[in-house]
């Protein structure tokens, strides 16, 4: 018996009972859409997640003094050649940027905060969020513009605008206390307050002229992927020898736990989901048999090979899964079009941020191999849900089946 | 971290260091100010603090809107780095001191028993809960080296010449205001200094209400800060002794007198 007639046999077969397994067919759609659209969601947050971080001055790899992050300031600094750049090839960096960064007292008029100051080169600074942001006022000029940029937030909270001046007080490369007044050239919009109240953004040279030195406290690597993550940590590891290097993953432990944390519930999600609706399948097929035991006997009576039965059981079970599969799958990834100018979150705004999530707008990313392991699971559930029922069918003495 | 606002000027430092120096503005009755420039206006009233030591005591009333206090401190200074300042009253203050040296600053509680280095991060912080912060205290020859002086006004009154003085800080001073104003009469005596913040609007006001001889010298003997912002707020100071040119010992500006309290 060919493949085609067992095939065409479960076809007409499953149209015998069309509510019943129009029903099934429904739930396993929703149930594939369901776990396709989850997997993308999933995917996009922890996407942005990586990225935020990446973003948010840390870069892939980065380049610190040992001790440096225990107890920051200009004494855990290190001096780069004034031509230095990174040896790494061409198309695998996006960008690379070299700053001071020390903790320090802003003062205003009316208020004193705990703020961080960090020196940048406008110039280098493609890679982080500043590229992105949006000033009201003027821009840093270049890495000897002595000016200052401050978040919104912290302006509101220091009653300050741009044009005025602020007091910085911070501890020098002596060990002595140093402050000096500041023009606030601007201020700054970034999608998580935290930020904005916590980074104080000034000219490289201008910081470094406060802090009486030359050094750099940190140097940051952008990749253009993730991938080449390894090999260029190794480079730099050989090159500064004595600093430590460290991935985006080390600095921001949370948010690394949190991608990994995601990887896995992608899995769990699909089993659990899956679970429940293959013994809503087995209960299907155990019904079907139940039904035509007078006529699986009849036709292993006429001649039907215990394989063929098999098979036309199985495969009756393995259509409706392909089906709902494919129907699930087309109406997970239209979802996800439909969604793709993102979701807006701004609601949760704030808790995000606690999960390093800088962006309230969640773009889901569908991505092939999460599609293929959804479809190729599925079908092989149902294939091995379908067969033990089936194989309790094949074993069925003809004679007994018929007198049911 | 949380910073208490600075309710008053950092660059208070002038006027009350000035104060507890017992840095006398006057008394001297050195040749009238006559036709002198801003910076010498100010560069003089300074100058007759250099190389005095003093002694004194004074009386803080600290006033707000729900409660007000008085405490009596005393002060030793010995020019204008060195200063030793310690409460005697209430009692649950007592002893509670700041040891200033240089740009320095240590302050002790006996309910501690340890004295604490104070980070510049708590400089702004209030002293004593009143409206003084620990900056100050510490800062002296700042309007000289931050700001701009120029005379605005000259007014005669009562046999004597008063000068208004306008500072404006430099580009990169590490100063809030965007002006101070400062009276000064033609004895030095400092009437009053208001600070502006940079829209040009006040915010507080240091006045000498009370111009009387004390310890052999005219000075401002009793003067109050006053938030100009917050009409209900301010703190007073207060001579009751003062005894310039006092011998004071090498030891008492040292961490041990700081600790001891002797």
């Amino acid at each position: 018996m060919s493949l085609v007639k067992v095939g065409q046999l479960a076809w007409r077969n499953l149209w015998r009972q069309r509510r019943r397994n129009v029903t099934m067919l429904v739930a396993l759609s929703f149930a594939v859409m369901g776990v396709v659209f989850l997997n993308a969601f999933l995917r996009g947050m922890t996407a942005q997640m990586a990225d935020s971080a990446v973003n948010n001055m840390q870069g892939h790899v980065k380049v610190l003094q040992p001790g440096y992050l225990d107890d920051p300031g200009i004494d855990k600094s290190f001096v780069l050649e004034s031509e230095w750049s990174p040896e790494i090839p061409a198309g695998q960096m996006q960008g690379w940027a070299r700053r001071v960064r020390v903790p320090a007292v802003i003062m205003s008029e009316r208020e004193t905060r705990g703020i961080e100051l960090i020196g940048i080169d406008p110039a280098q600074e493609s890679i982080s969020f500043v590229a992105d942001w949006t000033i009201e006022g003027e821009g840093l000029q270049g890495p000897d513009d002595r000016r200052i940029l401050v978040g919104k937030s912290l302006a509101e909270q220091l009653e300050t605008v741009a044009g005025r001046r602020l007091v910085i007080i911070t501890q020098g490369a002596d060990g002595r206390s140093r402050e000096a007044g500041y023009r606030i050239a601007g201020t700054y919009q970034s999608e998580a307050s935290a930020v904005e109240k916590l980074y104080v953004f000034t000219g490289i040279e201008a910081a470094q002229a406060l802090l009486a030195s030359d050094a750099v406290t940190e140097v940051s690597v952008r990749l253009t992927d993730a991938k080449h993550q390894p090999t260029v940590l190794e480079s730099l590891i050989a090159t500064f020898i004595g600093l430590n290097v460290f991935t985006w993953q080390t600095l921001e432990p949370m948010a690394a736990a949190m991608m990994q944390m995601s990887d896995a519930m992608i899995y769990i999600l699909f089993i659990i989901i899956m679970t429940a609706l293959v013994f809503g399948l087995v209960n299907t097929v155990v019904t079907a048999i139940m039904e035509r035991y007078r006529e699986i006997g009849m036709l292993r009576a006429l001649g039907m090979r215990a394989g063929a039965v098999l098979l036309q059981i199985v495969a009756e079970s393995t259509l409706i899964m392909l089906l709902g599969v494919a129907i699930g799958t087309a109406a997970g990834g239209g979802l996800c079009l439909w969604l793709s100018d993102g979701i807006d979150l701004s609601a949760f705004a704030e808790g995000l941020e606690g999960f390093g999530m800088a962006s309230s707008v969640l773009v889901p990313m569908i991505l092939p191999a999460d599609v293929v392991f959804v479809v190729v699971a599925s079908v092989v559930m149902g294939i091995v849900a379908s067969f033990f029922p089936a194989l309790r069918a094949v074993r069925l003495n003809p004679l007994e089946a018929m007198r049911h | 971290m949380r910073f208490n606002r600075p309710t008053w000027s950092r660059r208070l430092g002038v006027s009350l260091v000035v104060a507890l120096t017992g840095l006398v503005f006057g008394t001297y009755q050195v040749a009238k100010a006559e036709s002198l420039t801003a910076e010498e206006l100010m560069s003089r009233a300074l100058e007759l603090t250099r190389g005095t030591s003093s002694y004194s005591e004074l009386v803080m009333r600290i006033q707000r809107p729900d409660w007000n206090r008085s405490s009596t401190i005393v002060a030793w200074t010995r020019g204008q780095d060195e200063a030793l300042i310690r409460f005697t009253a209430p009692a649950k203050d007592a002893g509670n001191a700041v040891l200033k040296k240089g740009e320095k600053m240590w302050t002790f509680a006996p309910a501690l028993k340890r004295s604490i280095r104070l980070p510049s991060s708590m400089m702004s912080q209030s002293w004593g809960g009143s409206d003084f912060s620990y900056n100050d205290l510490s800062r002296s020859d700042e309007l000289l080296r931050y700001y701009d002086l120029s005379v605005v006004e000259t007014t005669v009154e009562d046999g004597h010449t008063i000068y208004t003085i306008d500072a404006v800080p430099h580009d990169d001073a590490p100063v809030v205001w965007g002006k101070e104003t400062m009276v000064v009469r033609d004895d030095y005596v400092m009437l009053s200094q208001t600070y502006f913040d940079q829209s040009m609007t006040p915010i507080k006001r240091l006045e000498t209400q009370r111009v009387a001889e004390l310890g052999g010298r005219t000075i401002g003997v009793l003067m109050r800060m006053s938030n100009l912002e917050e009409p209900q707020e301010w703190t007073e100071i207060e001579y009751v002794e003062a005894d310039f040119d006092a011998d004071v010992a090498d030891r008492k500006f040292t961490l041990f007198s700081l600790t001891s309290g002797r």
